[in-house]
């Protein structure tokens, strides 16, 4: 056998028992899946965003050019900044209802539902 | 490189890895600041007046908060999300470290033969690490500080190191080293006669508020212990790869075999609350022991309870229940005063002090704080937060 084949993998999962936190079935797991979700549209947009950077820069790219860029200082400001409102945006629905904790309540009722 | 590895240990992400790991310390940061506020708001306006309408009485404590709170999806929100992207964090930079394992193992021992500085490294194939560490991933981090994934193996000081720099969102200083560097920078102005020829760091993990202590002191012979060999033999790489001796040691801080009186400073940082109480109390008299008369035993920790208001203790608290920490609570819980008294260090001999983060405020403003110390915490103590300071807490042999 090989050192390679005998080379155990790192343990990516945490041992032990999880809260459920939420009382429906599968909620729980839906938020990792969403996180998770929204983790990976992170990378798309960041990889767009070097993308952009590049053709901007030289009016041609290539998939090596793309692979080898590196954001500078203030792109990487700026990106980590809009990082902070694509999160927002993902889980405005938090934000909405802390934000109705301030709103006038002064709204008409729906009608009764059937 | 992960944003704030930036030594010879450093490993190399690809930008999927890097854009995951940028994401992660956003994402955190959403949670801990926007998040948090939110669940503040939230109980404040609803929880809070709910609880006082039914008790006719504002909640007592942070169990009672905590009890309150829970109920609300918010909080459930906030909760699911921390624990997620606790664990998220550790998995951005995973399959990194995974990648770059054998030449970190490689590197490690090249640096540990250095001459770049005179540093050490004992680690004892005996040794067995105690259940509180061996039985649970501490913090959510897969594999914990102590599993060995071969002979000589460093892997897992690298995933703490490349897991707490995307974890701490820039709080723990462009080298991770903010605590050691604010606390010693303190300890020197505030004792500037102090001049400690031994220093011990009891559960160093991979050193990295270690080496601020040999910087400050740089005559100083600094030793520095931890449960976990993989954290000491990374740990020893990342010095010598500063260029700074420290002798690193797998071994147990509850007992030690270094000698009576043989140390003038002991510190700690982050340690204690992933102690079980028996080992804490234990700890504490083997500082005592440690300690020349007029040494100094200081460790830097999360307030104490007694410190804090109803809301701020069920905050902090919050990871002793659901982030697998489980001695987090029972820590804060104690009072480091009457821990010292117990351990031999006499009553008039304990300090405390809350100190502004060097790499946020600047030299100056941990200078000036030499003069303005109140013994109070507020919510910038401990958290991360714009404007954190760092807690500590000790006692003169």
């Amino acid at each position: 056998m090989t050192a390679a084949a005998e080379k155990k993998p790192l343990r990516y999962s945490v041992r032990g028992k999880n809260t459920q936190f939420f009382s429906g079935e599968g909620v729980d797991e839906l938020v990792s899946i969403t996180m998770a979700l929204a983790q990976e549209l992170w990378v798309v947009k960041e990889r767009l965003a070097a993308f952009e950077a590049v053709a901007t820069k030289k009016k041609v790219f290539t998939a090596k050019e793309i692979e080898g860029f590196k954001f500078t200082p203030a792109q990487r400001a700026k990106l980590d900044a809009e990082s902070q409102a694509f999160i927002d945006r993902v889980f405005f629905v938090l934000r909405e209802r802390v934000e109705g904790l301030a709103a006038d309540p002064d709204e008409p009722p729906a009608p009764k539902e059937p | 490189m992960t944003k704030y590895v930036h030594h010879e240990m450093k490993v190399a992400p690809t930008p999927e890895e890097a854009a995951r790991q940028t994401f992660m310390s956003s994402m955190r940061m959403y949670v801990l600041l926007d998040m948090a506020n939110g669940m503040r708001t939230v109980y404040d306006t609803e929880v809070a007046p709910k609880f006082e309408r039914k008790n006719k009485r504002a909640p007592r404590d942070g169990t009672e908060v905590h009890r309150a709170l829970k109920k609300d999806t918010f909080f459930k929100f906030y909760s699911s999300m921390r624990c997620n992207a606790q664990e998220m964090v550790f998995r951005s930079i995973l399959p990194t470290v995974e990648r770059s394992q054998d030449a970190l193992n490689k590197k490690a021992k090249v640096l540990s033969r250095s001459k770049k500085a005179a540093g050490t490294i004992e680690t004892d194939p005996s040794f067995v690490v105690p259940r509180s560490v061996a039985a649970i991933d501490v913090h959510r981090m897969p594999g914990n500080y102590d599993t060995e994934y071969g002979p000589d193996d460093v892997t897992q000081g690298a995933v703490y190191d490349n897991g707490i720099s995307v974890f701490s969102m820039g709080f723990f200083g462009d080298n991770l080293d903010d605590i050691g560097s604010s606390i010693s920078l303190f300890i020197k102005n505030k004792y500037p006669k102090f001049a400690p020829k031994r220093i011990l760091d009891m559960g160093c993990t991979i050193g990295h508020n270690t080496v601020p202590w040999a910087k400050i002191y740089p005559k100083s012979e600094v030793h520095a212990v931890d449960v976990s060999a993989p954290a000491v033999r990374y740990g020893h790489a990342r010095a010598q790869s500063d260029g700074v001796a420290v002798h690193f040691h797998q071994q147990n801080a509850e007992h030690t075999n270094f000698e009576d009186g043989s140390f003038d400073l002991i510190f700690s940082s982050m340690f204690l609350h992933e102690v079980p109480k028996k080992g804490i109390k234990k700890i504490f008299k083997e500082a005592h022991r440690l300690l020349k008369p007029g040494g100094l035993m200081l460790h830097m920790e999360l307030p104490p309870n007694k410190m804090l208001g109803a809301y701020d203790s069920f905050y902090l608290d919050w990871d002793s229940y659901y982030n697998k920490e489980p001695f987090y609570k029972p820590f804060r819980d104690l009072d480091p005063e009457v821990v010292s008294e117990n351990a031999g260090f006499a009553k008039n001999k304990f300090v405390q002090f809350i100190i502004p983060s060097v790499g946020q405020y600047g030299e100056k403003a941990v200078k000036d704080s030499v003069k303005k110390q109140t013994g109070k915490a507020d919510d910038q103590t401990g958290r991360f937060a714009a404007g954190i300071h760092w807690y500590c807490f000790g006692a003169w042999k």
